[in-house]
């Protein structure tokens, strides 16, 4: 069944260990500005913030859908035309974010928020190339969802891809978890990137044709995408857990009436609990806040706990395999629940009241990102070299990756919580002196992402030898 | 002078009593809201009934509205402070939250000038209603504080000014409207500043042709505007598509 665009993940594997190291540097220099070093480069502090922070999001929804739409391929078939479009487009949109920003200087953040991309210091191509660029990035995710959906939907009915015959019983015919939580993330994903395009049709109008759109509305559209975006890499991380985990524990893990109830769940909180991201815009009605945190609080439940829950169960007393991909895949969902845990602290309103506009914004979603859906895409890659070319381990090896990666990682992210709880803010290049213990944090936060960095590449050798090794048995 | 022009402009296609609601260029709007939080200066007053009073006390007692005018004005001042009348019986809450002093800018106004003005306006027995004279520069200090110009053509013996109203609240320009006629909604959002409620929301006239919530002035609460379709679409679209695409009868996978 893998014969269908299979060989499109070893380049997205590529993509990944290409632009994963270059991301993680220039969050490095990130870091390092606010430290107080490099003061000849400060200027380039808010480009760099927004390709870090586009690429990184863009990354981490990409690389674990490739993941996905391979371990999809047991049970549906995607277009392989389609797999290889997705690539080629994400490239095509990555290649002009790179112009925008190191050409044009775009700086309006990841959020873009309207209506500051149209009004930055930027040269207004730029902004048109930005808008080029999401335009590219939308369609072509797009097109990849509703392809995945089109397979999905040749083998299943709808209501057997939700599993709601496990809602009242029935388990055959039997669905994978992965099947349930692909055809989730996916409806969801479509809605989000159809927000998209109502965010650049709204940016268009205004760019080209002078018609300005209400602030609110554009926030509110654009957090729309953004944060169910985010949400849902985070599940189709989690859906190829489901897939791969089971076979390193030697037991099932297979859908029932609590999993299809709680990914059902999710496909309708999720569009809700973005929500938390405007409990400062005053002009958002209160009962809308009050929307938002319900809704955080209730979407934690269903996925996350869930899901960390069966995976304990799963690996509980069984006869575990541990190898580089088995611990990444634990370590992701532990990073989940750290990072998740987190979230929800922030997305109380009183909590988030004070803690806003500081670090610990960062701080949280960098825990799920980086050390939750990061870890987990990478134990797919890792699992996916190691089983075509098949080769010995060395265990002492792999667990000084392990541990550069944790010890780098979260050290990196102690220094953001620590500073978020010490009020210092988020988005400051340079720190007053009222938080300049800001300075200490980011200097270290700099030293410790270098660890994981350096733990990165060492996982890519091993990944990397795989990876040529399987080519050469394919070939 | 665009504030004039625009004025004039709006005299010759609407007049009379009507308020309506106007299209209010953005310039207009950032200088309404420059003029928010200023301090007022402290003034001795004269009022048409002769009594002298300090404009501080005025505003201990209740929140002011404050206009500035002259009493022999051929343009705007009679028109505006006509509406002005209409839209606070409107908006309700005259005397018991607030009160509205028109104060004149022209140094050859006396009391009894103040005292006709309230006669032609039929609001001579309304303690709500105060018109009054003030030292020229004691005059030109309140109108610095407000950014408020006015220069005489010695031609016409008029005055060039713009029009202007503001919510004060313990002597600090809570709002400002500048220009005329103002509209109805504008005005109501006005009072409730005043009257010490929280407007969230303010429609930008000509801003945006669509919204998530509007603002109900009548009301004083938000309501859900045609922007928050788009807010519901992207959800609606998903589940069409999904339904469109699964419509097919599901087949067996071939082994």
């Amino acid at each position: 069944m893998r014969q269908n665009g299979a060989n499109v993940l070893w380049w997205w594997i590529a993509v990944v260990a290409l632009l994963f190291p270059i991301l993680i540097v220039l969050g490095i220099y990130m870091r390092m500005v606010q430290s107080g070093e490099l003061t000849g480069l400060q200027s380039w502090f808010y480009p760099v913030m927004t390709l870090h922070g586009l690429g990184m999001v863009g990354l981490w929804f990409t690389a674990p859908m490739a993941c996905m739409s391979d371990a999809l391929q047991r049970y549906v078939k995607p277009s392989g035309a389609v797999a290889w479009f997705a690539l080629g487009g994400t490239v095509l949109g990555v290649v002009l974010l790179l112009v925008c920003v190191f050409l044009g200087r775009f700086a309006a953040g990841w959020y873009f928020l309207y209506p500051l991309p149209l009004m930055g210091g930027w040269p207004k191509w730029s902004t048109v190339l930005f808008l080029i660029a999401l335009t590219v990035l939308g369609v072509t995710w797009l097109i990849w969802c509703l392809d995945l959906l089109r397979a999905i939907a040749q083998r299943y009915s709808l209501s057997h891809a939700l599993a709601w015959h496990y809602l009242v019983g029935r388990t055959e015919p039997e669905v994978p978890p992965l099947v349930l939580i692909a055809t989730v993330s996916l409806i969801a994903a479509v809605a989000c990137l159809v927000a998209a395009v109502i965010v650049v049709v709204l940016f268009s109008a205004d760019a080209f044709g002078g018609i300005k759109s209400d602030s609110l509305l554009m926030k509110n559209v654009t957090f729309f995408f953004g944060h169910v975006i985010v949400n849902l890499s985070m599940y189709v991380g989690a859906s190829v857990t489901y897939e791969v985990l089971p076979s390193f524990a030697g037991r099932p893990w297979k859908t029932n009436r609590i999993v299809a109830l709680s990914w059902n769940a999710v496909l309708i909180i999720v569009f809700f609990a973005y929500f938390h991201h405007l409990y400062m815009d005053f002009a958002q009605p209160e009962t809308v806040q009050y929307i938002g945190q319900i809704a955080s609080y209730v979407s934690s439940i269903p996925a996350a706990v869930v899901t960390i829950f069966g995976a304990l169960m799963l690996i509980y007393r069984s006869s575990m395999r541990w190898n580089l991909a088995s611990i990444l895949f634990f370590l992701g969902l532990a990073g989940w629940a750290i990072g998740g845990v987190g979230a929800v602290i922030d997305s109380t309103i009183t909590v988030n009241a004070v803690f806003h506009n500081t670090l610990w914004v960062p701080a949280h979603f960098h825990t799920y990102m980086l050390m939750g859906l990061a870890l987990m895409t990478l134990g797919y890659f890792y699992h996916y070299c190691q089983a075509a070319a098949a080769q010995p381990e060395n265990r002492a090896s792999l667990w000084l990756v392990v541990s550069l990666m944790l010890i780098g990682g979260y050290g990196f992210l102690l220094m953001f919580y620590l500073a978020g709880a010490y009020s210092v803010p988020r988005r400051y290049a340079i720190y007053p002196a009222e938080v300049s213990q800001g300075a200490g944090y980011a200097g270290a936060a700099a030293v410790f992402a270098a660890a994981f960095l350096l733990g990165f590449i060492l996982y890519l050798v091993h990944t990397w030898k795989r990876w040529a090794r399987a080519l050469s048995v394919s070939s | 002078m665009p504030v004039l022009r625009y004025a004039l402009a709006a005299l010759a296609l609407g007049g009379g009593t009507v308020v309506f609601a106007a299209e209010l260029p953005s310039s207009m709007i950032r200088d309404e809201a420059s003029l928010t939080q200023r301090q007022l200066p402290d003034a001795q007053l004269r009022l048409g009934d002769g009594s002298v009073v300090r404009l501080s006390s005025l505003w201990r007692e209740k929140p002011l509205l404050v206009t500035l005018f002259y009493r022999h004005c051929a343009g705007t001042c009679m028109p505006s402070l006509l509406l002005t009348r209409e839209a606070v019986v409107s908006a309700g809450g005259l005397g018991r939250d607030y009160r509205v002093l028109g104060l004149s800018f022209d140094d050859s106004d006396t009391p009894s000038d103040m005292r006709a003005q309230a006669e032609a306006m039929g609001v001579a027995h309304d303690p709500s209603w105060l018109f009054a004279v003030g030292r020229k520069q004691d005059v030109q200090h309140i109108a610095d504080a407000l950014g408020y110009w006015y220069r005489r053509d010695s031609s016409t013996g008029q005055y060039d000014h713009p029009t202007l109203l503001v919510a004060v609240n313990q002597g600090r320009v809570v709002r400002a409207l500048l220009g005329y006629p103002i509209s109805r909604e504008r005005f109501r959002e006005l009072v409730l500043e005043l009257r010490g409620s929280f407007v969230p929301y303010y429609q930008l006239p000509g801003q945006a042709f669509l919204r998530c919530f509007g603002f109900d002035p009548r009301s004083g609460a938000m309501r859900p505007d045609w922007g928050l379709l788009l807010l519901v679409a992207p959800g609606i679209i998903a589940i069409i598509v999904a339904i469109a695409l699964f419509a097919r009868p599901a087949r067996p996978r071939e082994t």
